[in-house]
């Protein structure tokens, strides 16, 4: 599978978007599942609308939201 | 009439194994055998049609074996401790700290009360721990007996559980003293106690009177307050007898969501004949739909019989449960079930958390990574702690006895009693007992 790279981070630290070339800046993004809707503010490319999700973030708190909603 | 999927039981008088046969029939599945000395014997396992013991769940074939089996050498059920045969490796594990009780109830699988008091010291509570973790624990631990809160030194059984490593007690109780002696609930929860595992079977007297010997509603009253005062999570355990509080599920139920989220849950046991029950076996014991029909039509369908599914780690046909968001105007939500399926994919260490996360007091809470400077994700950290407060869990699990065991269940059982001499031996193989009230492995 070809690899692909949405983002790079510059020498200062800063996300980039890969595409548009431009720094990704807080924007509001919303997480869905099962029915349920969770707005939050994520680093987002202000051209295409690319979204960031820090690897923590999807492994932390979204996956303990996952499980909550489901039923074990 | 239409036989379908063989497996092994037992006679019920004797105790031998026995070839066994499902039957469904309009009005249910049944499990029938032959003794070829004590005759034939058929006995009602599910009220329904095949369609409906069919869709309620598929069983997994994911194997998971026990960690340091021992060698099968006579075969299920005599070889157990674990056996290298049996399919799950354990979730819940039952320590009897003691078989004194302060009640002498006419319904007890342990018996309790008869004998001699058989109690064991620290250290051999010790040595069982140390069993446990060289068989693939840490698992959830249950406190049981008899009633545990006979002892005296229940808070060190707590600590050295928690020294070697345990993260989730309940403790399997009456309740009495936890009612009559004020802070009694919080020298527990300071000791390492997680969850009270509530003995409480309905809401009048009558119902202790029969299932209990006296009444009692006023006791386990108080006690559901003090460890709710306590930050004890309380799980309500009511046997569900036919005839004696049938009619109280619903409002047992109610009682329980009105006492959220300090009561975690409702976890229901349909009676079962072993051990001492003064109880005649009726011809239709309670199965998993009859309980889920009690659920829905005294809940007036804000529980629905469809909300709910078989477990998932365990035998499907062992256990029914489901899970509920209770919203402040009062409703109910139903948590979605997993895909088809995927329930079944869970293995004993999921169980163990789902269920140390749901019934636990307190959070058991991960810390999460904080927010970088581009993000800010309070709605997810709302959500998880309104969640802990407002999910309800109805659950219950139909115990076999020696009419209705079926060794295909019981070699993937995970709830298991940690005896000295055999080791961990599954619940419904360690208080089977023949027509004489002999057991194979409580002695």
């Amino acid at each position: 599978m070809e690899d692909r790279t949405y983002y790079s981070i510059d020498p200062r630290g800063k996300l980039r978007c890969v595409k548009c070339g431009v720094s990704l800046v807080k924007g509001g993004a919303r997480f869905l599942y099962l029915d349920n809707g969770f707005p939050v503010e994520l680093p987002v490319c202000p051209k295409c609308g690319f979204v960031y999700v820090p690897e923590e973030l999807a492994l932390g708190k979204v996956l303990a939201v996952e499980k909550a909603l489901e039923d074990k | 009439m239409i036989l379908f999927k063989k497996t092994q039981s037992v006679c019920p008088i004797c105790l031998r194994v026995l070839p066994a046969q499902r039957r469904a029939e309009d009005d249910g599945i049944y499990l029938d055998k032959v003794c070829p000395e004590h005759g034939a014997f058929s006995a009602l396992i599910w009220e329904g049609d095949l369609r409906s013991y069919r869709l309620w769940a598929a069983e997994s074939g994911i194997s998971e074996p026990p960690v340091n089996a021992r060698a099968a050498a006579r075969g299920c059920p005599y070889d157990c401790g674990l056996c290298e045969r049996h399919q799950r490796k354990g979730c819940c594990m039952l320590l009897e700290v003691t078989n004194r009780c302060d009640l002498r109830c006419p319904v007890c699988f342990a018996a309790a009360g008869d004998g001699p008091v058989k109690e064991p010291t620290l250290d051999e509570i010790a040595r069982q721990y140390d069993f446990l973790l060289a068989h693939g624990g840490p698992f959830n631990i249950q406190l049981s007996g008899g009633e545990p809160t006979m002892r005296d030194d229940l808070p060190d059984i707590l600590r050295i559980g928690r020294e070697r490593g345990f993260s989730f007690f309940q403790l399997n109780t009456n309740g009495l003293r936890l009612a009559a002696e004020p802070g009694y609930a919080q020298t527990l929860k300071a000791a390492g106690l997680n969850t009270v595992f509530l003995q409480f079977d309905g809401v009048t007297d009558d119902v202790y009177r029969t299932l209990r010997g006296r009444p009692l509603l006023a006791q386990k009253q108080a006690a559901v307050r003090r460890c709710a005062d306590a930050g004890l999570g309380v799980v309500l355990v009511p046997v569900i007898a036919p005839g004696v509080n049938d009619d109280q599920v619903g409002a047992l139920l109610r009682w329980a969501l009105e006492r959220a989220p300090g009561v975690r849950g409702v976890h229901f046991q349909p009676l079962s004949w072993f051990g001492r029950c003064a109880l005649p076996r009726p011809e239709r014991p309670v199965t998993i739909p009859r309980m889920l029909a009690l659920i829905e039509r005294q809940t007036d369908g804000r529980m629905a019989a469809a909300d709910f599914s078989g477990g998932g780690a365990e035998n499907p046909y062992c256990s029914f449960h489901a899970s509920y968001l209770r919203r402040e105007d009062g409703s109910l939500r139903p948590l979605a079930r997993r895909a088809e399926g995927g329930c079944c994919a869970a293995t004993s260490d999921d169980a163990r958390t789902a269920v140390a996360d749901q019934w636990s007091g307190e959070g058991r809470r991960a810390d999460f990574a904080p927010d970088g400077a581009l993000s800010e994700t309070s709605a997810l950290d709302e959500f998880l702690r309104d969640a802990r407060r407002s999910t309800f869990a109805v659950s219950g699990m139909v115990f076999q006895d020696a009419y209705t065991l079926d060794l295909d269940r019981l070699r993937r059982c995970y709830i298991c009693e940690v005896d000295p001499t055999h080791g961990m031996v599954p619940f419904c193989a360690y208080n089977l007992t023949d027509a004489q009230g002999r057991a194979l492995y409580r002695t």
